[in-house]
């Protein structure tokens, strides 16, 4: 009988009726992307990217933690000694990271331990040749500069760097080398 | 230092054995030795830094801290000497936080820049830190020294340094060279292998590389004939360091002898790897066309040298085809050679290397003893109680092997006897230095056979079994003046009846000759008259005794050994034997050429001068390079230019390249399998570090694919399988089977014969004024191949002529760095002088490594007759002072007054760059 009824009054169709026009007064969901986008997170693991110092200097040392660390092997690093005012620095003569293997996992940014890794929330990088998603180390300095505040926003998220300050901290002091010159007895 | 931790001396030295408790178990210990080793052997594992197996201990790190029972403070187990009934425990809770407290003292003062550290991830400071969980420093301090970088291959870190290696009492706080001066010394860098942290560092590799990236592999080194093993680390196709065991034997569970060696290399071996990446080597083979050579494809080079031997060989007969291989290949790439000049070329005309000298030794030794090669074992060499050196500059030519004789006399107190013209760092070293005049190696020889018979010192075993050859050798002897050779030689007689006495009743004594004896004229006669004393004197019959003749290349023994020589086939037999020749013929389905008027057999002087005829029509060279090892005398370019057919198989473009037809690229000892023998006559494995270079392949492998081409493939498809042919051929080469010497047959008849004129007062070759050229080896550099490395070109790369003082006051004072004029009949040439005080007057030297300026080509050359060995690196020649030098003293000496010639002033600048 009950169910008679409502095959006579059509209260199915009424129901489904109201769900459909009450979302017409909620917020939506979808986003209009690329016209819209979201908000990420500071911890966003997105394009990864090498950073300088405030002085421009390379932050680098080329010390292949970010490899021995990587889970996808997909970082490769070679690196050479280089004189500058007397004192022999260690830094990466290349720097490349195989886009199309990385994981994103953000362990190369955990053992980096000069904080020059970090992370952006660039993800716009779709391409159709392949071989442009191996990153050198030019194109990783460009994401760097380009995407600086992020990749900062990333390390102080993650705890592994303060304020400007606290940068100097894990900037290493090679020793100056001693010439021929300045032979003190 | 004191020898606490060394496993004792001698080998005839009485150990006594006592009872310690080491937690609780009981164990036996020597008395007296270090209780570190006890600890050690109980399997417990000391944490230690300053230890080290090679030397003894000086526990300064703190870290091997033991409990003993009735001592109230930590022991150190490195410096403590185990006692009977000593009570020890290693791991309680108090030793642990104590090793810890230690730990963390180190680390307060270490920088921590351990990412950017070489010996990251094999530092032994980390490594610890990491076992006893020490993470937190306090209040860590920068020592703020600066990096030392002066020296040419060595950077020390001495903020990283931890100062093992002191005791406390030392105030000196840096390691480095004396006084604080740049660091010049032999460069082994073997301080770089015991650093345990990155105090130390290679410039040629420094920053370079992280552990993890390399890929190891253990391999023969390729220079000189020592065969020391060593440990290619490499990225991709590039050496980043060289190690040896040194580097990398667990100093906890391991420990040597110092009979056995440290495992130490030298600085050839570590730092000359350079050349293996070098730019100049070859990538392609090259064709000699109308505009000079032209890359071609390796099938149709190979097509068309196969051609052209072949019709060569149907037009000329195959005795107008000859094959040269050198000293470097490994044993099959020799092998395989021989094999495709005897069984696809059928000829006979084949030779090595070591026809530049080290034939002498093996002619004389498979004459009178039947056998090819050395009768000890470098541990041997190390516990012999006397060893005589004859003309061997042995730290200079092989620095390992002369370790051997260095510890026989620090270690075991054993006696070194070293006779050279020259006063070389081992004759200096030795506990009996003999300074023998110059070209008296004949007379002093001579004279030691002399003494041993005069104080009847002789093996009594000799005696009784060679009656007659004892009293042919005693008549021989006896008309010798004992005052007439101790005035040649320059030694007083009680010197050399000592030597002599010395040697004939040592328990293992050893005679060892090198390039001194075997590259200089008369050789043979030198040979004889030393196998004769080590006859008379039973060192072949002594258990631990033998002779021991040097090589100069990596392989030679082994290119002898694998038939590389018209004499021998492979295993050094008697290629004159039907028998044999059958045995090779048979496994290679082929006939092997029957030695006689056609086919005689040309060593490398007979093909030159066959050369010179026009009967050599092609001339297959392979790592060989005539024309800059063999004086102009020679006129090899000339013999050359009448060959038709030249090909040259060589990793770089030598000086004989350049006059080839094809020139192949072959693969360096890196990139090559196989095995090298070295002097010693043991088999080393070569392994594999990389693909070739370019398009660079191994020899075995341009034989077998040319082979093909020549219309009788030898079918190989690996060095396996010419390795096990090898073994089945030669049964037990690859063991290193020790050589018996038989000298039965040659004592009993040939000796009687000839020993009459083997005993003469020698002749002086020149006269006594006449200055004398000798070209040398250097530490830092073997043959012409190390002239290639721009890593031991940096270390050494003087071509200076070295000359005594005498000699530079006589030139009117010539100073180092003067230039000179030198002089012989074919040619004059200028160089630079080196006072060096330890040559005597009348003598000159100058590295044969260098042709520029090309002093090779002042030498005449002299072929032995028996041998057909080619002695060139010694002859005459006349000394002059440049006039320049003259005009430049003057204008040095010119007051403002007196007429400035400038001309000589600009002359004198030129000469002598500040």
């Amino acid at each position: 009988m009950k169910k008679l009824l409502q095959s006579a009054f059509f209260t199915e169709i009424i129901k489904a009726l109201k769900l459909v026009f009450s979302h017409y007064f909620v917020k939506e969901v979808t986003l209009q992307y690329p016209h819209e986008k979201n908000t990420l997170p500071d911890t966003h693991r997105g394009a990864l990217c090498l950073l300088r110092y405030e002085s421009g200097e390379e932050r680098c040392v080329g010390c292949d933690l970010c490899n021995a660390a990587c889970p996808s092997y997909c970082i490769t690093v070679v690196s050479a000694v280089e004189e500058k005012d007397h004192i022999q620095r260690r830094y990466a003569t290349s720097f490349d990271i195989d886009m199309t293997k990385c994981v994103f996992c953000g362990f190369c940014v955990e053992a980096c331990p000069v904080n020059a890794l970090g992370m952006t929330k660039m993800y716009e990088y779709s391409t159709s040749n392949k071989r442009e998603l191996d990153f050198n180390k030019a194109n990783l300095y460009e994401i760097g500069e380009t995407w600086y505040g992020q990749a900062k926003g990333y390390l102080i998220a993650h705890n592994q760097e303060g304020e400007d300050e606290t940068v100097s901290e894990y900037r290493y002091r090679f020793p100056s080398s001693r010439k021929e010159e300045e032979v003190e007895v | 230092m004191s020898s606490v931790g060394k496993q004792s001396a001698a080998p005839d030295a009485v150990k006594n054995m006592v009872e310690i408790t080491i937690d609780g178990k009981v164990v036996t210990a020597e008395e007296g030795s270090s209780l570190f080793n006890a600890v050690k052997w109980t399997g417990v594992e000391l944490p230690a830094m300053c230890y080290h197996y090679s030397f003894s201990p000086f526990g300064s790190c703190g870290l091997c801290l033991v409990e003993v029972e009735g001592k109230k403070n930590n022991v150190r187990a490195c410096t403590a000497k185990v006692v009977e009934g000593m009570v020890v425990s290693t791991g309680t809770e108090k030793m642990v936080e104590a090793r810890k407290g230690a730990v963390e003292k180190h680390l307060t003062t270490h920088p921590l820049d351990c990412p950017v550290c070489d010996k990251d991830g094999q530092c032994e400071l980390q490594d610890m830190a990491y076992d006893l969980e020490v993470y937190d420093i306090k209040d860590p301090k920068r020592k703020d020294i600066p990096e030392d970088t002066r020296s040419i291959v060595l950077d020390f870190n001495m903020e990283r340094c931890i100062l093992c290696c002191f005791y406390k009492k030392d105030k000196q706080k840096h390691v480095g060279a004396h006084g604080g001066e740049t660091l010049y010394c032999e460069f082994c860098g073997d301080c770089l292998a015991v650093c345990p942290v990155g105090a130390i560092v290679s410039k040629f590799s420094k920053y370079t590389f992280k552990p993890w990236q390399l890929k190891k592999t253990e391999t023969t080194c390729g220079f000189c004939s020592d065969g020391c093993t060593i440990t290619l680390e490499t990225n991709d196709r590039d050496i980043q360091v060289v190690t040896s065991e040194l580097s990398y034997t667990s100093k906890f569970g391991y420990e040597v002898d110092p009979g056995e060696g440290h495992g130490g290399i030298c600085v050839r071996g570590r730092f000359g790897f350079e050349y293996v990446m070098s730019s100049d080597r070859l990538s392609k083979p090259l064709a000699k066309g109308e505009n000079g050579f032209q890359p071609i494809a390796w099938f149709s080079s190979l097509m068309e040298i196969g051609k052209r031997l072949n019709d060569i060989k149907s037009t000329y007969g195959p005795q107008s085809i000859a094959g040269l291989i050198s000293g470097r290949c490994t044993n099959e790439s020799v092998y395989l050679f021989q094999r495709l000049m005897r069984s696809v070329l059928n000829t006979n005309n084949i030779d090595t290397a070591a026809r530049y000298g080290h034939m002498n030794s093996v002619h004389v030794l498979q004459k009178t003893l039947k056998i090819g090669k050395a009768t000890v074992t470098a541990e041997q060499l190390a516990l012999s109680d006397a060893i005589l050196m004859v003309g061997s500059n042995l730290t200079e030519t092989n620095p390992i092997t002369a370790l051997r004789p260095k510890a026989s006399m620090t270690e075991f107190g054993g006696q070194l006897f070293v006779a050279d013209t020259t006063k070389t760092k081992i004759l200096n070293l030795a506990t009996h230095p003999l300074h023998i005049a110059l070209d008296s190696e004949a007379d002093f020889i001579q004279a030691l056979v002399k003494a041993v018979i005069n104080k009847e010192a002789a093996d009594p075993d000799f005696i009784e079994t060679y009656p007659e050859a004892y009293a042919a050798l005693k008549a021989s002897v006896g008309p010798l003046s004992e005052t007439a050779l101790s005035e040649k030689t320059g030694l007083e007689w009680e010197k050399i009846e000592e030597t002599a006495e010395t040697l004939a009743k040592s328990k293992r004594g050893i005679l060892l000759w090198g390039e001194g004896i075997i590259a200089k004229p008369d050789a043979v006669d030198h040979i004889l008259r030393l196998i004769d004393l080590a006859l008379l004197c039973g060192l072949l019959r002594k258990k631990g005794g033998g002779i021991l003749p040097i090589c100069e290349e990596n392989n030679e023994q082994g290119a002898v050994d694998m038939g590389g020589v018209p004499e021998f086939l492979p295993g050094q037999l008697d290629y004159n034997s039907p028998s044999e020749r059958d045995r090779f013929s048979n496994i290679w389905h082929t006939t092997l050429p029957t030695p006689g008027t056609d086919a005689p057999g040309l060593t490398l002087p007979e093909m030159i001068e066959a050369a010179h005829r026009g009967e050599i029509k092609a001339l297959y060279l392979v790592g060989e390079n005539p024309l800059g090892t063999l004086p102009a005398s020679m006129k090899v370019r000339e013999a050359l230019e009448k060959v038709d057919l030249i090909i040259c198989q060589d990793p770089f473009l030598t000086e004989t390249g350049q006059m080839a037809d094809y020139v192949l690229p072959s693969a360096v000892f890196a990139e090559n399998e196989g095995t090298y023998t070295n002097t010693l006559g043991q088999v080393n494995r070569v392994v594999e570090a990389f693909d070739p270079r370019g398009e660079a392949r191994p020899d075995w492998k341009v034989f077998t694919d040319l082979s093909k081409h020549l219309g009788h493939p030898m079918q190989y498809r690996s060095v396996e399988e010419i390795h096990n042919e090898i073994a089945k051929m030669i049964p037990g080469y690859y063991q290193s089977e020790a050589a018996t010497p038989k000298p039965d047959a040659y004592l009993e008849s040939e000796f009687i014969g000839h020993i009459a004129g083997r005993y003469t007062p020698s002749e002086s070759r020149t006269p006594s004024e006449t200055t004398r050229l000798s070209l040398e080896p250097v530490l830092y550099h073997s043959g012409k191949l190390t002239t290639r490395d721009q890593g031991l070109m940096k270390i050494y790369n003087k071509a200076v002529l070295l000359i005594s003082e005498p000699d530079a006051d006589a030139l009117g004072g010539l100073i180092t760095g003067d230039p000179v004029h030198i002089k012989s009949d074919l040619g004059q040439l200028e160089t630079t002088v080196e006072i060096s005080p330890d040559l005597p007057k009348g003598l000159v030297q100058f590295p044969l490594h260098f042709n520029d300026p090309p002093m090779k080509d002042l030498l005449k050359t002299e072929i032995d007759s028996r041998t057909k060995v080619i002695t060139f690196k010694t002859g005459p020649v006349t000394l002059m002072r440049p006039a320049s030098l003259d005009l430049r003293v003057v204008s040095k000496e010119t007051t403002p007054e007196t007429h400035e010639n400038q001309e000589a002033d600009a002359q004198g600048k030129e000469e002598k760059p500040s």
